[in-house]
């Protein structure tokens, strides 16, 4: 887990953890690269510490995203950011994949995509850092 | 929120006039991500010798969580009636929060680039 600043919202610092379980991860990358996201000295409490799980999750690896979410301590928010892991998207209809991380985690965002863009997950953190 | 290029497919609108629920696009959406109800209306023009019917659309939802955003849909559309919108900032909070009615689709109309 590292703690990141938000470039455009300078107040907002928030703990993520990221678990990149397909493609989507690569647009969280892609935040990082173009400096949406910028590494933040881990001082303090943060505004939000935040499960970001992007990409599909299966049933073989739901009780591990459970694992993570449970290790990570309150107050804490979960985003499921890409299609896979909000519906299951284009596995709708496969036998293994889950049909939604919330079956699994509670969820506070839902950011819709495949993937989507980095900004869409820039602009679901500075939501959650508000309601938090 | 962030600018990102015009021609990014972050969302896609509806134009419901245009809409003559035909059905392919939810027929083609590899995902059945589409929803479409409608029904058939009888037209009496006057002088006319027999009267018409047409489709009228009743419900026009996409959901979000299970698109892919593969714009097959847009392609397929004979009557022009989706379009690539780039806006990109609509997360939900709720399950199921991401179905999107047909105003709200349309509501993304003017964000469409100029065509």
């Amino acid at each position: 887990m590292s703690v990141y600043a938000v470039a455009d919202a300078p107040g907002i610092r928030v703990h993520v953890a990221d678990l990149g379980m397909a493609c989507c991860a690569v647009e969280f990358a892609a935040a990082l690269g173009r400096g949406l996201l910028v590494e933040a000295p881990d001082d303090g409490e943060p505004s939000a510490r935040v499960l970001v799980v992007s990409g599909t999750v299966t049933d073989v690896l739901a009780p591990s995203v459970l694992a993570a979410w449970e290790a990570l301590p309150a107050p804490k928010a979960a985003m499921s950011f890409g299609a896979c892991s909000n519906t299951g998207g284009p596995y709708w209809d496969s036998y293994s994949v889950t049909k939604g991380v919330d079956q699994v985690i509670p969820v506070h965002s839902y950011v819709p995509g495949c993937p989507p863009r980095p900004e869409a997950l820039i602009d679901a953190i500075v939501e959650l850092a508000a309601s938090a | 929120m962030t600018q990102v290029p015009e021609q990014a497919r972050g969302v896609i609108a509806l134009d419901p006039v245009a809409c003559t629920s035909c059905m392919i696009c939810v027929r083609e959406c590899p995902d059945w991500c589409i929803e479409i109800d409608s029904h058939t209306e009888e037209v009496t023009e006057p002088g006319a010798r027999r009267p018409r019917f047409v489709a009228v659309l009743d419900r026009f939802a996409i959901d979000w969580g299970l698109c892919m955003y593969c714009g097959i849909c847009v392609e397929v559309c004979p009557f022009d009636a989706l379009f690539w919108s780039p806006e990109h900032d609509y997360p939900a909070s709720e399950p199921g929060g991401l179905v999107q009615e047909t105003q709200r689709l349309a509501d993304w109309l003017p964000s469409v680039p100029q065509r």
